[in-house]
């Protein structure tokens, strides 16, 4: 018998006691005391994850139903480390067993469609799932209509490599095939996307391993953007470990690209076209495609939201967090989908309980790596203000530019601790 | 999960949900704040890696860390800027919340 099964059973008994709860306590009122109240999450990253794990655990009484059509995540954090070659993609995956085990269900399959009004998920197979209230967290989407000849047949030839898996190995496996004295290029695409500094990770893990394996090589970055996160740190620490190795071409000095040839291995931007042996094509990113389905994305592709509850502002009842979501100051992090994700568990318990949700604190903390044993941070504590979320003044910022390498390293380390503990607080 | 920690869990969501100045908008619920901690410190602040933990630690004794952090008395990869970005106020709340009895 499948979990499906399994499932389908439990759910109808739960459908026909909340169908009797709504008939006594009326439609405006939450559901109480004849049915436990039905938390439906979409997604299995950091912010769905967190978000499952903790509406558990501050009130177990509530029934949480976590949909995903795969058994386990494969973090975005630490996937650079595979194409360095110092992680497997078996370290970066994480089980959703122990979630189970704290309590939340799994319907093992993806949410196709929402209906606000019947308050239900439609799913690509099966019976819709029922929710009071749901919390949408699908990551973003690679657009495949934003650069012209980027579409998802040439992300199999150029990889974006920005959602894990097997697009993390295709990139990986082309570094390994490519000749000494090869060229990659990588196109970073303009904010907001996720992960701001981790395209400048990614670089200088690609020059960590052609350093070594493959040392007359070159990286050229061509950005959309002027500047970039942690700039001055990455651009020290690029020139301290690989030298010349890597190349930073700004919007200005022609960096955006403007077209893909694919079958030539070309980039073209306004003035010049670069020829790559290996191309990382960063595309512009959106909203998850179930949150522009169910037309919770303005028009800018993401998805507007209360900066206390991360309720939807388009769709009462739903909310949306991670990295879909337009969380203001907030980057879009594993980190911080991780605090969106306490906060909107606490917010979902009051607002069941018919309580006003808190005021809440938001933190980001994120590490990248240089070289293995050089490590530099950003921090950020965060709070909602009359126009959005704000970072608290004289509060966070970067690694000092000027550090000796002891402390270099020590980041290292704590990014290694980062890592181990965020995935034991999610997944563990 | 260790049953006895979630039932210290339950029991500090439960005080911090009725507490009387729950409602209280710009007060900050101890938790909330304390569970951002976790994101590096690990579940109930037992971190499995490199990461000092802050399970086992009395409220003093986080508190003077925080301090010195804020200060800039003790030294700190990521942690002073951290610690700025709160009140004194909360960083008492969250020492005491991670030296709870259970915890």
């Amino acid at each position: 018998m499948t979990k499906n099964n399994v499932h389908g059973l439990s759910r109808r008994r739960f459908v026909a006691g909340a169908a009797a709860g709504i008939g006594l306590a009326g439609f405006s009122r939450p559901v109480r005391a004849q049915a436990a109240p039905r938390v439906v999450v979409i997604g299995g990253g950091f912010g769905g994850a967190t978000v499952a794990k903790y509406v558990r655990m501050f009130d177990p009484a509530i029934q949480v139903t976590l949909i995903d059509p795969a058994r386990s995540h494969i973090t975005c954090p630490f996937s650079n480390y595979v194409l360095a070659g110092f992680r497997t993609m078996d370290s970066i995956t994480h089980s959703f067993i122990n979630l189970r085990a704290n309590g939340v269900t799994q319907v093992l399959g993806t949410a196709t469609a929402i209906d606000p009004v019947a308050k239900t998920v439609r799913l690509a197979a099966g019976d819709p799932v029922p929710y009071d209230r749901l919390i949408v967290s699908p990551g973003i989407d690679v657009r495949f209509d934003a650069v012209p000849g980027y579409d998802e047949a040439a992300s199999e030839k150029l990889p974006h490599a920005w959602k894990a898996g097997s697009q993390t190995l295709l990139l990986r496996q082309q570094l390994e095939s490519m000749r000494d004295g090869g060229v990659v290029l990588m196109s970073v695409p303009g904010n907001p996307y996720r992960c701001p500094p981790g395209p400048y990770e990614r670089a200088a893990m690609i020059a960590h391993y052609l350093k070594t394996a493959k040392p007359r090589s070159k990286i050229l970055i061509l950005d959309s953007k002027e500047m970039f996160s942690k700039q001055p740190l990455f651009q020290d620490g690029w020139k301290a470990l690989y030298g010349d190795m890597i190349e930073w071409v700004p919007a200005s000095k022609d960096g955006i690209v403007k077209r893909v040839d694919a079958g030539a291995m070309t980039l073209h931007t306004d003035f010049a076209q670069h020829k790559g042996d290996v191309i990382n094509f960063i595309a512009p990113q959106w909203a998850g495609a179930i949150a522009r389905s169910a037309g919770l994305t303005n028009q800018t592709g993401f998805c507007p939201v209360d900066p206390v509850t991360f309720e939807s502002t388009v769709h009462r009842g739903i909310h949306v967090i991670g990295d879909s979501s337009i969380a203001g100051a907030l980057p879009k992090s594993g980190f911080a989908a991780n605090s969106e994700g306490k906060v909107c568990a606490m917010a979902v318990v009051n607002l069941l309980k018919g309580r006003p949700p808190e005021a809440p604190t938001y933190v980001n903390t994120c590490y990248s790596l240089v070289g293995p044993d050089y490590g530099i941070s950003v921090a950020g504590i965060y709070k909602p203000g009359p126009q959005g979320i704000v970072e608290v003044p004289n509060s966070g910022g970067t690694s000092p530019r000027e550090a000796p390498l002891d402390a270099r390293k020590a980041e290292a380390v704590f990014a290694e601790g980062w890592y181990r503990s965020i995935t034991a607080d999610i997944y563990g | 999960m260790n049953p006895r920690v979630t039932a210290a869990m339950l029991l500090a969501a439960g005080a911090a949900l009725c507490a009387p100045g729950a409602a209280r908008a710009q007060d900050a619920n101890p938790m909330l704040l304390a569970l951002s901690c976790a994101g590096c410190h690990g579940p109930e602040g037992r971190s499995p890696g490199s990461i000092p933990p802050l399970w086992g630690r009395t409220a003093a004794n986080v508190l003077e860390s925080l301090a010195g952090f804020k200060s800039g008395q003790r030294a700190s990869t990521v942690m002073g800027r951290i610690a700025k970005g709160y009140t004194d106020t909360e960083l008492e709340a969250v020492a005491r919340y991670w030296a709870q009895p259970a915890r």
